[in-house]
């Protein structure tokens, strides 16, 4: 008898993986615990030290709105961002207890299995995202848009983090080592920030780094997020996008871009390496 | 699976057929160099050799987790280039490092072993239960796999490897590193599995393991087979008994010793092995010309300290085919 989530077919797969994933993050609680530490200490940081001096920045290209608000979505990203860094490392654990290989031995199909656990993460991304919103809710952040933005910017996270995911995954099987994946993936995540409209309008950064951050995926992530809790677009003058509409498409396409590179990489990279 | 398997059209009886199998590594290393085999439904097959012999890459092909260079390889009747998802349904695999996931209990990781291989929910149960007290894990089901000993988890994954009671198990070299008991519990339990049919093709480098195990085995060594057989074949060809001479005295002592051995006659001097401790001479009359050699050595001046008659062992076979010990 054929069993729709035995395994056998693609998204029995799925299932069973995400199932799985699932488990490992609920016995695991720690990991989920430490990737919230540094966005909230960012938060708590960013506010004290820097919230009278940037308010007037952010006040000269939104008006009306806290530097709590403003930095609210940058954190949210930076969440995603952390929990995607260990995501990866959840891969090198699986490949150094074996159970890579094992389910590579199995008809399991490799992209089935990725896409499964990514899923896991996303549920632990949501989890972790509301628990950062409810923080900086309580901080004085406006979420002009109630329950609706709140459930929006959580979506917008787990959207922004797929590329991520993709990527510190892609370092996993790509370096087989927790050191490397961890070191690479956290190398990248601050400069990805700052040079990004997280913490600061484009308008107000330096002229060089103005370049990068109209680029920067984390941009278009951090300005859909805040055109979701105010209601209205303030997505920056981007060359790929004019609204949060189009913003969170350039999203996805680098979301697809970055799973079909994974995915590739993982199919070239399990199989065989002979001449 | 049902039907008679068929290679080239022709019906077999063989589960695995390897033909001009060579895999050369990306940094230029040929690991497994031309080899050809065959191994039959419901037996249990030994594949021996020392560390680095291609041992583990040759099981790496058969489990579809390496495209070999060059060959032709069926198992179960399936094509491992062109069939990898009708052969990885068809296998059990279980690697040289234990692999469970440390996280889930004993129970989770077998549910987990049954997804993965498509058991139906309504067999899931019995499985486990069967599968859990077949390698006395029953009564540790709800323990995380981090907290088994290593013996433990070593079952535990050999009952994750066949949770879907397939026609071929690999095991490669699964008793490495257990205590002697441990590693008696697990070759119960392999005799098992193969009285119900199942065909095992075990990698080992503990001869006595597959001395006791195999119907049949090959020895490799450098990627190629050297010699093939039953293990009682295989030790018939060495010569029916082995004399061991204890000796004192320095490596001349035992140049001396072997060549009075060759002097004497009855023994074929192409069976007279200098050991690390005296000589080793191997033939089928060695318990009747053994106290003749006691004897010219004694007049020679060279001290025996002590001797033993046995029969060979496969590492007496691995000696005498390539000049060299396997243990």
């Amino acid at each position: 008898m054929t069993d729709e989530l035995s395994g056998n077919s693609f998204g029995g797969d799925v299932v069973v993986n995400t199932k799985r994933w699932g488990l490992k993050a609920i016995r695991n609680p720690f990991v989920l615990a430490v990737s919230l530490i540094q966005p909230l200490v960012f938060l708590v940081l960013f506010l004290t030290v820097f919230g009278n001096v940037a308010g007037t920045a952010v006040n000269g290209t939104i008006p009306g709105i806290g530097y709590e608000t403003f930095l609210l979505p940058a954190i949210v990203m930076q969440v995603a961002l952390a929990s995607a860094v260990s995501s990866g490392v959840g891969l090198v654990n699986d490949i150094e207890t074996g159970m890579f290989e094992k389910i590579l031995a199995s008809p399991m199909r490799p992209s089935a299995m990725l896409l499964g656990k990514i899923l896991a993460d996303f549920v632990r991304i949501v989890v972790q995202i509301a628990v950062v919103v409810v923080i900086g809710f309580l901080l004085g952040a406006q979420i002009e848009t109630g329950v609706l933005g709140i459930l929006g910017v959580v979506g917008v996270g787990v959207v922004f983090s797929g590329w991520y995911l993709a990527f510190s995954n892609a370092l996993a099987v790509l370096t087989e080592d927790q050191e490397s994946t961890t070191l690479v993936a956290n190398l990248l995540q601050l400069p990805l920030l700052f040079l990004s409209s997280s913490f600061l309008p484009i308008k107000a950064l330096p002229e060089w780094i103005q370049p990068v951050a109209l680029v920067n995926p984390v941009t278009y992530g951090v300005d859909v997020a805040r055109s979701i809790i105010l209601g209205r677009n303030v997505v920056s003058n981007l060359p790929l996008a004019n609204s949060p509409l189009e913003a969170f498409f350039v999203l996805l396409t680098v979301d697809f871009l970055f799973a079909v590179a994974g995915i590739f990489l993982l199919l070239i990279t399990t199989r065989s390496d002979v001449q | 699976m049902g039907q008679q398997k068929r290679i080239d059209g022709v019906p077999t009886d063989s589960a695995i057929d390897v033909r001009g199998l060579r895999v050369t590594y990306a940094d230029g290393t040929t690991a497994v160099d031309d080899i050809d085999m065959t191994v039959r439904e419901g037996e249990f097959f030994g594949f021996l050799g020392p560390n680095g012999a291609g041992k583990t890459t040759t099981i790496k092909v058969l489990a579809t987790l390496l495209t070999p260079s060059d060959g032709e390889v069926r198992v179960n009747g399936f094509n491992i280039r062109t069939d990898g998802r009708d052969v990885r349904k068809s296998i059990g695999y279980m690697a040289q490092e234990t692999s469970v996931d440390p996280e889930l209990t004993v129970e989770e990781n077998v549910r987990f072993a049954c997804e993965m291989y498509g058991v139906s929910r309504d067999e899931r149960d019995r499985r486990v239960l069967t599968l859990l007290s077949l390698v006395d894990l029953a009564d540790v089901a709800d323990k995380p796999a981090d907290k088994l000993s290593g013996g433990m988890q070593k079952r535990l994954d050999a009952a994750m490897a066949l949770v879907h009671e397939p026609p071929v198990v690999f095991l490669d070299e699964p008793t490495t590193g257990l205590d002697p008991e441990a590693r008696d519990r697990l070759w119960d339990y392999f005799r098992r599995i193969n009285d119900q049919g199942t065909t095992i093709v075990l990698t080992t480098q503990y001869l006595e393991e597959a001395d006791k195990l195999c119907d049949r085995l090959v020895l490799v060594q450098d990627g190629s087979v050297i010699i093939k057989g039953s293990p009682n074949d295989l030790k018939g060809r060495v010569g029916e008994e082995i004399l061991d001479v204890e000796l004192t005295g320095d490596e001349g002592a035992r140049r001396r010793a072997a060549e009075i051995a060759r002097d004497l006659g009855p023994f074929n001097s192409n069976a007279i092995e200098e050991t690390d401790n005296g000589i080793s001479v191997t033939g089928n009359s060695v318990r009747e010309h053994g106290t003749t050699l006691l004897v010219a050595l004694d007049e020679a001046g060279i001290s025996v300290v002590g001797f033993d008659v046995r029969e060979p062992t496969l590492d007496d076979v691995f000696l005498t085919v390539t000049g060299e010990g396997l243990t």
